[in-house]
């Protein structure tokens, strides 16, 4: 099996999936002669053509719009937001005509919409941002977070499959940072179900995206303690199953994401935590986040907010002891 | 057009008569502008009716009594209860269902236009929208995207005069229709209470979408006659306003026509009565929605599919790729 | 940024990062060998990465001293790649701090300037030194989390009190390992194991109820002589437990005999409890057939269970004979309808979760609390009072297709009613003229078990023909 960095694993998924079914394209800002501000898509228009990959306006709602009536059509579009922040400026259409449609006609919506995104590098407020937050309150839309390259490429097949919106966050920080083996050809990763990265007994730490290296890196070899890790990779609809049966295990939960605290995923877990596994637990559920703050610029200070490896550590440290 | 009036009129009575909950919406004045560019479509032409268009829903194949149980908020509405008033299309008949956030299906309608294109079909996206909507930015994005792409899509904005309360010099500073050359496609204007003027224009942007020339923005001018909904009394339209357009009435025009033709008007009149009589008592018969249908079908299980429209005029019928 | 000073002079020359997402660089040529002298901002390195090859200039004037990478070699972001001697050649100072962060990674492509920021390489000892304070973990912003607690005795967390409660211990004799003497799970989980084999503190599993398969031996009693305890127990409910985490942990712990397996502790429960039942009742079992059309047509894609649940209290109703208990030779008919519904648990076995005041509710409400019930019954959370005072108990096996059955009385009930398939079949109607023709109908039998000690064939017969006559004129 060949060894692919996250972002080849994400274009070569994409790839499978435009050479398998023709009504797949892919659209968005800088996408076809420059390959994407990423390099995605960096040879797709030589090898699918301009129908196929459209460079279009500096214009989101158009991006996400048009996309809603090509895949009314029968056609199958994954959009791409040049980074996840610009998705504001396609808030309205998203979860206004995307999430709502199947509900309110069932005609449903098969679209794609990937969203390069997370911090790490300098990027400052508006090429930091997290936001699958604001699409979990937008029922009608699906949110995905893979955090290795095989999952990279089984969640964009995935996601492309599904007859619904599916935004596909993919964290840029772990672009190349996270390399693995990926299997050749087609295989889609499944919805709604989590990863157990490393099994353990006394602490289980749940998280996603770019934070599942942060927290297998600070459990690892902490004070002999056996700590579970279990990456969600998909936000909505997440694995309840998977999140519950950990609980159930090790009784003590530090949830970690890289999104600003309040509201985030880590607070719907908490509370489903609560309510259905109360009785299950030694001890308080613990969120370690970034605080509720626009991601700053300068090194010191982006360091100073985004959840680090210490920091993990610490929380794991304090919730062993309790 | 006939049957657009007396079946908003017959749901405006429901509507007082406490029967349709919410909000009411009707299009009295426009009937010419709704049914003119419906009648232009092929079966296979894909369609994002709004609000003041309800003609145009009867023209694809929705029959007045599923329209008057959407608006009572009954199972057998075309939402089933999912969605209000004037919010509704049935995909059977190739439509897609607005949104109250205007004008974003002119979005759609580009994106359904581009599916089009990319598969080298002779088919036609259609939408409208209201003279307010095109102050919006999402207006500009549509119009840009038509005109950098050279869609199939025709756009045909109801000019009624008002957007709510805010007339034409508050909403722009230059005609829409002189704006559509700036997006690089032609802009024309009609009366839009001559439902053959507006035929006419729709019909040749529709020649023109097909053949691969691009969009067309129709300004077709006419008058919303009564309020933004039920709950609007209009008193801030001058009482003059109201009786000049009342003069130009669309259906009153276009009978005079079909007299002139030798066409038994009443004939069609009482049809149509006897029709909505029908129609409204198959709707006051629909019972309401089970509770458990709120939290079905937020995720669709299945590929869309967006049927075809009965598209009486036909003239594209059997035409294909 | 992609130097910084160490204490002695010293500076080491990084691998910069060139981009967002880009985590490692390899190393194209060296420009200048150790010894030779460096000029500030002189390039001493060409390097190369997967978006961009660049030069890597000195980060001060002094001499090379080190080289530390080889030429080919593909380090991480971050990596020392060469020492410098500052103010060793005089014509340079040695920076305190850390640069700020602009410099010579020109080589970005005009469109990504928008898109990609410049990070200098992370340095780890050192910047954390720099750093200015950092907050308090990532907690509220606000700081280190305010002290819990006055000081009081330590909390005993749900899954401790659970343990406890299971397994019926006594926290205080338990060590704590846990902050300010608190015991933890694991010192729960600890003692239990240590004291497995103890006689002193035996864990029985509690009884659950009357009517539970769970049913607790007489203290002392070896398993071969339950029958004779069995008899002769008296109801025990002062302290039902949580059954069925524990008699899975002891199912799953049974010792495999040579030759065969034994019964876990849970099946052996069942198993004499179905024993004793038809040793004490006499069972009958009366058959009725039943039409389904009104049910199916109106309970769309959801169960039909709660429809017949709800027939069914509607025929108790009319006969309250069988919505009764009979112990010894006392027999109790109840006002109150509790409801027990069959819960399969797999392979473990069965249990009866009763919905208590079953007659107050509407066949939607039936559903919503068979739901929960089941749920929880197969997530073990059921509470003790949930199993126990039924009064009258459903079974429903689902759609296997089995068409029949003869159920064993749930005791010290009087009845139970067994529920099969649903299966099409012609069957002859009646028209209002008193015509006869052959539809298609979707047909079950009803097949109640009942008690001869209690009743007799002819109320068990109309009690049938009362619920049939429910299900078929179905109303909701």
């Amino acid at each position: 099996m060949p060894e692919l960095t996250y972002l080849k694993a994400i274009s070569d998924g994409l790839r499978e999936e435009m050479r398998a079914d023709e009504s797949v394209f892919c659209l968005g800002e800088d996408i076809g002669a420059f390959g994407g501000a990423f390099k995605v898509t960096d040879g797709f228009i030589e090898e699918f053509g301009e129908d196929r990959v459209w460079d279009t306006p500096l214009a989101e709602n158009a991006i996400i719009g048009t996309a809603v009536g090509a895949a009314v059509e029968g056609l199958r579009p994954v959009c791409e937001m040049q980074f996840a922040d610009f998705i504001s400026c396609g808030f309205d259409q998203l979860v206004n005509v995307a999430a709502k449609l199947h509900y309110r006609q069932g005609l449903s919506v098969p679209m794609t919409v990937r969203l390069p995104s997370g911090g790490g590098f300098s990027g400052g407020p508006f090429h930091s941002q997290n936001p699958e937050a604001w699409f979990l309150q937008a029922p009608g839309l699906k949110v995905v977070a893979p955090s290795t390259a095989e999952d990279a490429k089984g969640l964009i097949a995935a996601a492309i499959r599904d007859p619904n919106p599916v935004l596909f966050m993919e964290h840029k920080h772990l672009y190349r940072r996270a390399k693995g083996e990926v299997p050749e050809g087609r295989y889609e990763t499944p919805l709604g179900e989590a990863r157990l990265a490393r099994e353990g007994e006394d602490l289980t730490v749940i998280t996603y995206g770019a934070m599942v290296l942060t927290a297998l890196e600070a459990t690892e070899d902490l004070d002999g303690a056996s700590v579970e890790v279990l990456d969600l990779r998909s936000l909505c609809p997440y694995d309840r199953d998977a999140v519950l049966a950990s609980v159930r295990k090790t009784s003590k939960v530090v949830l970690v994401q890289e999104a600003t605290r309040s509201c985030g995923v880590a607070a719907e877990i908490a509370a489903l935590i609560a309510e259905e596994a109360f009785e299950d637990l030694d001890g308080p559920v613990v969120r370690v986040t970034t605080p509720d703050v626009p991601i700053p610029f300068s090194p010191p200070l982006e360091r100073a907010v985004l959840p680090q490896v210490d920091d993990v550590k610490e929380a794991c440290r304090e919730l062993l002891a309790y | 057009m006939l049957l657009m009036r007396a079946t908003e009129e017959r749901a405006l009575s429901l509507y007082r008569q406490g029967k349709v909950p919410g909000s009411f919406y009707d299009g009295r004045g426009q009937e010419a502008t709704a049914v003119g560019p419906a009648f232009a479509l092929g079966p296979r032409d894909r369609a994002c009716i709004l609000h003041r268009d309800l003609g145009a829903h009867f023209i694809r194949g929705v029959t007045p009594g599923r329209v008057l149980a959407q608006m009572m908020g009954r199972a057998g509405g075309v939402t089933g209860g999912k969605d209000a008033n004037m919010h509704f299309a049935d995909q059977r008949l190739g439509c897609v269902q607005m949104v109250s956030m205007l004008p974003d299906m002119a979005l759609v309608a580009c994106g359904l236009a581009i599916a089009f294109q990319m598969r080298r079909e002779p088919r036609v996206a259609h939408t409208w929208f209201g003279d307010g909507a095109t102050a919006n930015g999402q207006w500009h994005e549509a119009m840009n995207v038509a005109g950098v792409r050279q869609l199939p899509v025709v756009f045909v904005l109801e000019n009624n005069q008002w957007a709510y309360s805010t007339p034409n010099e508050r909403e722009f500073a230059v005609d829409p229709m002189e704006r559509a050359a700036g997006y690089g496609f032609p802009g024309v204007t009609v009366d839009g209470n001559d439902v053959e003027a507006v035929f006419e224009a729709s019909a040749e942007a529709c020649e023109r979408a097909r053949s691969g020339g691009g969009p067309t923005l129709i300004e077709a001018e006419t008058m919303r006659m009564h309020g933004h909904g039920a709950h609007d009394d209009m008193s801030y339209v001058p009482k003059r306003m109201f009786e000049e357009w009342e003069a130009r009435d669309p259906i009153r025009r276009y009978e005079e026509r079909l007299r002139e033709d030798g066409v038994d008007v009443e004939e069609i009149r009482t049809s149509v009565k006897q029709e909505l009589d029908r129609e409204t008592e198959w709707a006051l018969a629909q019972p309401p929605p089970e509770p458990t249908a709120a939290t079905e079908g937020v995720f669709g299980e299945a590929d869309p599919e967006l049927g075809d429209g009965e598209a009486p005029w036909s003239r594209w019928e059997g035409e294909d790729a | 940024m992609s130097s910084s000073p160490t204490s002695d002079g010293l500076m080491e020359v990084t691998m910069p990062q060139m981009g967002v997402s880009v985590a490692e660089g390899t190393i194209v040529e060296w420009k200048k060998q150790p010894g030779d002298s460096v000029e500030s901002d002189e390039p001493i390195a060409q390097i190369s990465t997967d978006k961009v090859e660049t030069e890597v200039p000195a980060p001060a004037a002094g001499l090379l001293k080190e080289v530390l990478v080889e030429v080919g070699e593909t380090v991480d972001v971050g990596t020392v790649l060469a020492t410098i001697e500052t103010g060793a050649a005089g014509d340079g100072q040695a920076p305190a701090d850390e640069k700020p962060a602009e410099e010579a990674h020109a080589d970005e492509p005009a469109a990504d300037v928008e898109a990609e920021a410049q990070a200098p390489a992370p340095q780890r000892t050192r910047a954390q030194a720099t750093d200015g304070e950092r907050p308090a973990p990532h907690g509220d912003g606000d700081g280190r989390r305010p002290e819990r607690g006055d000081g009081g005795a330590p909390p005993v967390t749900p899954v401790v009190r659970r343990m406890a409660e299971q397994h019926d211990l006594d926290l205080s004799r338990i060590e704590g390992s846990g902050r300010r003497g608190r015991v933890t799970k694991r010192d729960v989980v600890a003692y239990l194991r240590e004291h497995e084999g103890e006689a002193a503190e035996p864990e029985r599993e509690k009884a659950l109820h009357m009517e539970s398969p769970y049913r607790e031996e007489a203290p002392a009693v070896a398993p071969e002589e339950a029958p004779a305890a069995a008899a002769a127990e008296a109801p025990e409910k002062a302290a039902p437990q949580p059954q069925p985490a524990a008699a899975a942990e002891k199912a799953a712990q049974a010792a495999p005999i040579s030759g065969g397996r034994e019964l876990s502790v849970m099946r052996k429960r069942i198993a004499e409890h179905m024993v004793r039942s038809l040793r004490t009742a006499a069972h009958c079992t009366t058959i009725v057939e039943a039409d389904m059309s009104r049910i199916e047509a109106a309970r769309g894609r959801r169960s039909y269970l709660p429809f017949v649940a709800r027939a069914t209290i509607a025929a108790l109703r009319e006969h309250p004979s069988l919505n009764a208990t009979l112990e010894g030779e006392v027999l109790t008919v109840h006002e109150e309808v509790n409801l027990g519904i069959a819960v399969s648990l797999g392979e473990e076995g069965l249990i009866v979760p009763v919905i208590h005041n079953a007659h107050e509710l509407s066949h939607e409400g039936l559903a919503t609390r068979i739901k929960d019930l089941a749920e929880r019954a197969r997530g073990k959370r059921l509470q003790p009072d949930e199993v126990s005072g039924g009064t009258f108990t459903i079974t429903n096996p689902g759609a296997f297709g089995a068409v029949l059955a003869t159920p064993i009385i749930n005791q010290p009930q009087v009845a139970i009613l067994d529920l099969e398939t649903v299966v099409k079949r012609p069957v002859v109607v009646t028209d209002a003229d008193g015509h006869d023709s052959i539809a298609i109908r979707p047909m079950t039998y009803f097949c109640m078990s009942w008690d001869h000690r209690a009743l007799d064939g002819v109320l068990a017969a109309q009690f049938l023909s009362t619920l049939k006559r429910q299900v078929e004129g179905w109303q909701g």
